[in-house]
């Protein structure tokens, strides 16, 4: 299955960039425009995906591994399988986010929000795929750690499972946050009757640590 | 090695272990300690199917890998080649496998090119004291951690290395090496065969095989998956008989080892043995390009290419001032400006009295190739300095220069040679510069002839024939190009010349300039020394690409014009003069300046900052506050201002004033933390608000925050945090501040942080966002 980004989300962009609803200069427009075609043209989307049975005890088949916390538990309720998958953009986008930082500081935080809603469309374009096929079987949404009470420590047993360093590129620091930054690693459940799709809603936004809205005690609209 | 000999190399080993039971995600080298028996299995199969020489299943060993698992890396690889040794027996070899660290190295990463060195040679020790026979480096996406981990494998032993790396079908690693840069990078730092591994099964690999063979004359090593695996089942889906078939025309290319990665198993090695067997082996002939490379873009020798010349102190007040005042930053724009100008290869002197020249080029390389995909030229006449500039340099760079002195070329020629680089050659020595061009072509090929002595290919000795200034040396220019033609045509070397120097003290240089460097191009000379940012030295060289054959159909040439003429076409914003203020809000940078210069006209610099400049940046703070614009709006203003900066820090370094400060402020992401674009944006603006500002980058350790805020005995330090997990370590650095006794205020800002926290915490103030910050500056240091 290839990694597919097909557009960026303008409004995801604009939330990513804390916009708070007032009118856009068109000088802004075109920044957005230019940015995010810089993004489309730059990123190049690679995504792993791998099935695994879940045993009785909830480790996932002919690994050491088992996720955490109630939130997973009660997503998995249906299921006898589970897909592990991971997305980034890549080093390339690392590298434009990067070196806008230093040519042009304006520049870079749009490119940084373009490309945050980059791989949350690659992640979407995924999630259709596998849906796809896995079908007439269902999937439920997908479940990162540091979503809910899933812990954020487990991303290193994740990487692990599915050897991510070295099949798409992505590592993890010491401190246990990825690189390239524009990275994503989620569970899916297999089930055989109809999941209920939530909200994507505030505990399950990959925003959840830093949202400035949710800060506030307000959230931001979109979902 | 017999020089044409086959060897069979292993197949995948942690798929096995997985069929022996180890756990899916579990290290596996700890089995080395507590199933030595399984592992030993493994390796045994494979000698039984025909290996020659076996990799250690040591792949995960590392110190940053292994420090939770409670094992030394001592330990895990004495074990590794134990168990290797005890299926070895005669006549197999034992080679020390090492894998890819698992983290990211800078400047996309934060872990340091020397501390990755010293994690490789932890290992390389271990395993040298284990006693293996050789060094094998493999399944590598980065060219500077190979650089780091050969390095380590030379310097601290003195078995053979080779290097294998993971490539995807697009001839690109995952963070964007090339396969020429690898073949030319490698082969400049000896290694002693290289090749590929894991990623793409044997038929993907081949073209990539063929495109290293032009680039090296090394014996090639390829060892492809099984295929790709079937993501649902994990499975691979080539049989051992299609895998060896597939491998079959790599023999032609000069592939001499060959063997299997992920998914491969004793069967496919087995195979490979039944039909190589049949099989002649020949290497075929070898005809190799040249040239030098960054990891990422590669520069062929052949053609003309631009060395661009303006990261240079010389004659050059601002210069010299950023140089003292540590302002890589303004180093690195000269950088950027060149390479956008079309320079091919950057030139990089950080020579200056009373500087430490060796320390401001290992960071001012390292800056550099952050931020451009150029080769770079070390230039100094310093060992020392030339040995620090390219131990990090990441690819092959050019050394300028040696000269015929024969002390000179005893101490820096072994230096290019361990490094790989190419090296000019001046044509002088110890008398001087010789008059005729009969005597410099004789220094000439006395230094090929001691370049060549010491291992550098004399296609890699790149000659300056010297440029005299013809208004002191009318007779001179002639020499010169007599000598270039000499060298490129009989000598058939590559030349190098620094051509501006030619119109020194005369007027209207730029036509002595253009005219010159027009006839040392088709006297031979392929690599000007030129500044690319004067568009009629390179409206020259696009003119003399087109005019020799090399700009096909004069593709270039077309596009160059086509677009200088709509860029002349566009009005100058409406032709209407801007004030600071209204160029300031509107975040145009080039009117900000011009409307600097006029209003300098009448006012004083200080006058300028205070009066014009920063009340406008207060105006777009507080419209940023009212949330009538916003970040991006904020930044681009702040931008704007700097363009204001600009000209006034250029105007007081001429005239030898200390540039105008309002105060130093340390920032840094904390240790653990990688996200830094909030302390970027921030530092943008403070210092557009005319604050000098230290940054210290991301992941900084607690005690480099400490000691440069009390070394440069700072009033404000800015820390950012933006997660939840490296805010502890925010309080671990606030706390280590408060212990030294040093009475800096702190300021603290970041996405999960908030006031009350930011108080819990020890911080004096919360900032939340970049323009509070600049308010917390004014009112920490006015």
């Amino acid at each position: 299955m290839e990694g597919r980004l097909t557009g960026i989300n303008r409004k995801e962009t604009l939330q990513y960039l804390g916009y708070l609803g007032s009118e856009i200069p068109e000088q802004l427009e075109q920044d957005l425009t230019r940015c995010e075609e810089e993004v489309l043209k730059t990123a190049r989307p690679r995504v792993l995906w791998k099935l695994f049975s879940l045993e009785q005890d909830g480790r996932f088949a002919g690994t050491a591994f088992s996720p955490r916390g109630h939130d997973v538990q009660k997503l998995l309720k249906d299921c006898n399988q589970v897909i592990l998958i991971a997305v980034t953009l890549g080093s390339e986008t690392e590298q434009l986010l990067r070196r806008s930082q230093i040519r042009n500081m304006g520049d870079a935080v749009i490119l940084d929000a373009a490309a945050s809603a980059a791989v949350e469309n690659v992640c979407d374009n995924l999630c259709k795929d596998l849906a796809e096929r896995f079908a007439p079987r269902y999937l439920t949404d997908r479940f990162s750690p540091g979503y809910g009470d899933f812990p954020f420590a487990q991303q290193r047993e994740l990487f692990g499972v599915l050897d991510i360093t070295r099949q798409i590129g992505v590592s993890l620091s010491e401190s246990g946050l990825m690189l390239p930054q524009k990275s994503v690693t989620a569970l899916i459940g297999v089930a055989d009757r109809p999941q209920e799709h939530r909200h994507r809603g505030c505990a399950s936004c990959t925003m959840f640590e830093t949202c400035r809205f949710r800060k506030e005690d307000t959230h931001c609209g979109a979902i | 090695m017999e020089p044409f000999e086959l060897i069979l190399l292993d197949g995948g080993m942690g798929t096995q272990l997985q069929a022996a039971g180890l756990p899916m995600g579990q290290a596996p080298e700890i089995w080395n300690l507590t199933e030595p028996d399984k592992v030993t299995t493994v390796h045994r199969r494979y000698v039984e199917a025909g290996s020659r020489l076996l990799y250690s299943n040591t792949f995960g060993v590392n110190r940053l890998k292994v420090s939770r698992t409670g094992y030394s890396v001592r330990d895990l690889v004495q074990g590794g080649i134990r168990c290797a040794r005890a299926a070895a027996g005669e006549n197999v070899r034992v080679a020390l496998d090492i894998g890819p660290l698992g983290q990211m190295l800078e400047p996309l990463g934060t872990l340091r090119f020397e501390e990755a060195y010293d994690v490789f040679r932890e290992i390389v020790v271990a395993g040298r004291d284990a006693g293996a026979d050789l060094i094998v480096i493999e399944t590598m996406s980065d060219l500077y951690e190979v650089k780091a981990a050969v390095l380590a494998a030379k310097e601290n032993s003195a078995l053979p290395v080779w290097v294998t790396m993971t490539f995807e079908a697009n001839g690109r690693s995952f963070v964007g090496t090339t396969v020429p840069a690898m073949g030319l990078t490698l082969t400049g730092l000896g290694v002693d065969a290289m090749g590929f591994n894991c990623s793409l099964g044997p038929k993907e690999l081949l073209p990539l095989i063929r495109e290293l063979r032009r680039w090296t004359d090394k014996p090639l090593i390829l060892k492809p998956n099984a295929g790709l695996p079937d993501p649902a089942t994990g499975e691979y889906h080539i049989t051992a008989d299609e895998f060896a078939e597939e491998l079959i025309p790599a023999l032609q290319e000069g592939v001499q080892m060959l063997g299997g990665c992920c998914g491969t198993t004793p069967d496919f090695i087995r195979a490979l043995k039944k039909h190589t067997d049949r099989e002649i082996v020949k290497n075929p002939v070898v005809w190799r390009c040249f040239g030098v490379c960054s990891a990422t873009q590669t520069v062929g020798f052949g053609g003309v290419r631009v060395i661009g010349e303006r990261i240079n102190p010389t004659g050059k007040k601002r210069f010299q001032q950023a140089l003292r005042e540590n302002d890589i930053d303004y180093i690195v724009t000269r950088g950027i400006e060149q390479q956008d100008a079309g320079a091919d290869i950057l030139d990089v002197n950080v020579g200056l009295p009373g500087i430490d020249e060796a320390e401001i080029m290992t960071r001012v390389v390292k800056a550099l190739q952050a931020v451009v995909d150029l080769p770079l030229q070390i230039d100094s006449s310093d060992p020392a300095v030339i040995e620090a500039g390219l131990r990090v340099v990441n690819g092959k760079a050019v050394v300028n220069s040696v000269n015929g002195k024969a002390e000179v070329l005893e101490a820096i020629l072994p230096i290019c040679k361990k490094y790989g680089a190419a090296v000019v050659g001046l044509c002088m020595d110890g008398e001087g510069i010789p008059q005729t061009w009969r005597d410099r072509v004789r220094i000439a090929e006395r230094i090929v002839k001691a370049a060549t002595a010491v291992g550098i290919p004399k296609e890699d000795v790149l000659i300056d024939c010297l440029t005299l200034t013809v208004s002191a040396q009318q007779d001179q220019a002639a020499e010169t190009l007599k000598a270039l033609h000499y060298v490129r045509e009989t000598l058939g070397l590559h030349t190098v010349l620094g051509v501006s120097n030619i119109s020194f003290g005369l007027p209207a240089r730029e036509n002595i300039t253009v005219s010159f460097l027009t006839q040392a191009l088709y006297a031979g000379l392929d690599l000007p020394i030129i500044n690319p940012n004067q568009r009629a030295v390179m409206d020259a060289v696009a003119s003399f690409r087109l005019l020799s054959g090399e700009d096909r159909d004069g593709e270039a040439f077309i596009r160059r014009f086509a677009e200088i003429e709509e860029s002349t076409k566009k009005p100058e914003t409406a032709g209407k003069e801007m004030s600071i203020q209204e160029s300031i809000l509107r975040g145009l940078k080039g009117e900000t300046a011009a409307a600097t210069i006029r209003a300098l006209e009448t006012r004083g610099e200080m006058d300028v900052i205070n009066e014009l400049l920063i009340p406008a940046l207060d105006v777009v703070g507080d419209r940023y506050e009212k949330q009538q614009i916003f970040l991006p709006q904020l930044i681009n203003a702040a931008n704007a201002a700097c363009g204001g900066f600009d000209v006034i820090r250029e105007r007081l370094a001429r005239s030898g004033t200390q540039s105008v400060s309002k105060g130093k402020i340390v920032l840094a992401t904390v240790y653990g933390d990688i996200h830094d674009i909030g302390k970027n944006i921030v530092r943008v603006v403070l210092e557009n608000y005319g604050y000098t500002v230290i940054d210290l980058g991301r992941d900084v350790p607690v005690r480099r925050i400490v000691d440069t805020i009390i070394r440069e005995d700072v009033k404000l330090v800015g820390l950012s945090a933006l997660m939840t997990t490296t805010v502890a370590s925010m309080a671990e650095t606030i706390a280590a501040i408060r212990r030294s006794g040093h009475d800096c205020r702190i300021m603290v800002g970041g996405a999960v942080l908030t006031p009350d926290y930011a108080a819990e915490i020890g911080a004096d103030y919360y900032a939340k966002d970049a323009k509070q910050s600049a308010d917390i500056a004014r009112m920490v240091l006015g």
